[in-house]
């Protein structure tokens, strides 16, 4: 009997013929830390070897000079980098909030990831023992913004995900 | 994207393999009742796990689930006679009770012993809700029984079935917990099948195809929850439960009976996909019960005999491109359960992970497969019991709700995800 064009190609010999050709380019992943908790966390993974993703903190309202979105990213070696830029050029950003910690500036890359249509991804990461209080105002806080809100309770699980997102 | 490693550890599920040992800490289903209806009665094969087995209730009534092959020259006990409390080989006439326990050697003396010394491997085998659920693992690690809500409401309430897939438990279970592909896929179906129509929430999905995610860990697993608009500025939430490994549930529409799965490994290439339906507070009506016979919802019609779904990759799934265009259907395959394996069939037998691009709105896949991960390291190399054991996990269910914008669904649906006995499903 004559297999089916669709039993054919889905057996494990078949699959040696799927084109191993890259299917895509490297992507950025703009990962940006929204307070001080989540700065130290992205600092350790930024370490690690990365395809291209960009580490970054977020300035307070008050560090930044108010609205000044020229001025709202720190890089980790401490350099101020352009909000508006990184941004217009992240195929996907990625931001990190400690349980509890002030998320406020998310308003802010939100409004920009709207108007240059990325998608927004947050992370809570709660830190050891810590009140759910803490984690339910970071989820407030980021809930209005993030296409995606997850609750990371592992640091690992940040770098499972970058990984999983080839950032 | 998983790393080629990180593919293979979450794909195999073989004995001595760290996702096996995890998969072989939880009871598992494996058959249905109707599949060894009474005493004395054929016994049935069972792959699982990539372990071969076979079945059969006693004379007694009694369930045994042994090693298929006779210990003595390996001849499969499919073709058993099963009688007088135990399987007896055709070819010599060797027997074995439901414990693996061998109680005739019909060719050496009885007072010899020597029957006593033959065992063949057995796994505890026990029956509730229609099922017929194993446990694999070790005696000293045995999990409480089975209490997922399908499983203990009375029986007029529920209907379970199960179809031959021929890929890979994990690409299938994923299926399970990605909620974003229902306004794709499905979409065709929401206001057509009778499982699924007449739903107000169905509007919701019609209408918004880009919902948002919101992934919470719970003791046992995961909640996903999906966020449509809904009017006045309100939010349609979806939350699916995933208890680990590979326990799933479809969020309600309406008052239709609530739906979920089991995804359970045959092999690494085949899986057994378990589809369940019921309905906390009533019994299924006649005709809820007949088309789910009849394959809709989430259920498949049957090649004639077998548990293998009529339309199937032999036959191309019998896709009708006509529907396709005309929008009758998305992909052109007719049924919910068969439009999900179909797609998940054409992955291959194993998805190769390490090409995939996966986005942001992915992250309760990413989260799943990090924790099955973590889990089935801890268990290999610090000898800890996974989650997803107790009771508590297994009390369970899906739910539908409208929640004004600022409240979370995890707490404000906290209660509509407990399985509660008398109390009806939380549902749009």
């Amino acid at each position: 009997m004559l297999l089916s064009e669709s039993a054919r190609v889905t057996t494990a010999q078949e699959a040696r013929f799927r084109i191993q050709t890259p299917n895509s380019k490297p992507r950025a992943v703009k990962v940006i830390a929204l307070d001080s908790e989540a700065a130290r966390l992205v600092d350790e993974i930024s370490k690690q070897p990365w395809n291209g993703a960009a580490f970054f903190k977020s300035l307070s309202f008050e560090q930044s000079g108010g609205d000044n979105v020229k001025a709202w990213l720190n890089d980790l070696a401490g350099h101020t980098s352009d909000l508006v830029g990184e941004i217009a050029n992240a195929d996907c950003v990625v931001v990190i909030a400690g349980a509890g910690e002030d998320a406020a500036s998310v308003s802010v890359i939100a409004e920009l990831c709207t108007q240059y249509h990325k998608t927004l991804v947050a992370l809570v990461v709660p830190q050891g023992s810590y009140e759910q209080d803490t984690v339910d105002r970071s989820l407030k806080a980021l809930r209005p913004y993030a296409k995606m809100l997850v609750i990371a309770h592992e640091r690992d699980y940040i770098e499972a995900m970058l990984t999983a997102l080839r950032a | 994207m998983l790393k080629k490693e990180q593919n293979e550890l979450v794909t195999q599920t073989g004995p001595g393999t760290p996702m096996g040992e995890l998969f072989r800490s939880y009871w598992m289903p494996i058959l249905l009742s109707e599949e060894l209806p009474e005493n004395d009665c054929p016994p049935v094969r069972v792959k699982v796990l990539s372990e071969r087995l076979i079945a059969f209730r006693d004379s007694e009534g009694k369930l045994g689930l042994i090693d298929e092959f006779c210990a003595h020259r390996g001849v499969s006990l499919w073709f058993g006679r099963n009688e007088e409390c135990g399987l007896r080989c055709p070819y010599h006439g060797w027997k074995f009770d439901t414990s693996g326990q061998c109680v005739d050697v019909p060719s050496e003396p009885a007072e010899s012993g020597y029957a006593k010394k033959v065992k063949l491997k057995a796994y505890p085998l026990l029956e509730k809700g229609g099922v017929l659920w194993t446990y694999m693992g070790p005696t000293e690690s045995t999990p409480p029984e089975p209490e997922w809500e399908f499983a203990t409401v009375p029986l007029n309430q529920s209907f379970t079935s199960k179809r031959l897939q021929d890929n890979n438990w994990l690409q299938a279970m994923e299926g399970g917990i990605d909620s974003s592909h229902v306004s794709f896929l499905h979409r065709g179906d929401l206001n057509n099948d009778p499982l699924f129509k007449g739903a107000a929430g169905n509007k919701y999905n019609l209408s918004d195809s880009k919902p948002v995610f919101e992934v919470v860990e719970a003791p046992g697993g995961l909640f996903i929850g999906a966020r449509r608009n809904a009017e006045d500025g309100k939010f349609y939430w979806r939350i699916t439960p995933w208890v680990m490994p590979c326990f799933t549930m479809v969020p309600p529409r309406g008052d239709h009976p609530i739906h979920g799965h089991f995804w359970v490994p045959m092999d690494d290439e085949t899986c057994m996909a378990w589809s369940f339906d019921y309905h906390p507070t009533r019994p299924l009506s006649d005709n809820e019960r007949q088309a789910m016979k009849d394959g809709k919802g989430i259920h498949v019609r049957y090649v004639p005999g077998t548990y293998r779904p009529l339309a199937n990759k032999d036959n191309d799934y019998l896709i009708d491109r006509e529907a396709q265009k005309a929008g009758r259907t998305y992909s052109g395959v007719e049924g919910i359960g068969m439009q999900d394996a179909s797609l998940q069939e054409s992955m291959g037998p194993i998805c190769d992970r390490t090409k995939e691009n996966l986005v942001g709105t992915d992250n309760g896949i990413i989260m799943a497969r990090h924790r099955l991960m973590r889990a089935a390291k801890a268990l290999a190399d610090k000898g800890e019991l996974p989650p997803g054991r107790t009771v508590e996990d297994m009390k369970v269910r899906s739910a539908a709700v409208i929640l004004p914008p600022d409240q979370p669904y995890k707490d404000a649906a906290k209660e509509a995800l407990i399985a509660k006995v008398g109390v009806k499903q939380t549902s749009v």
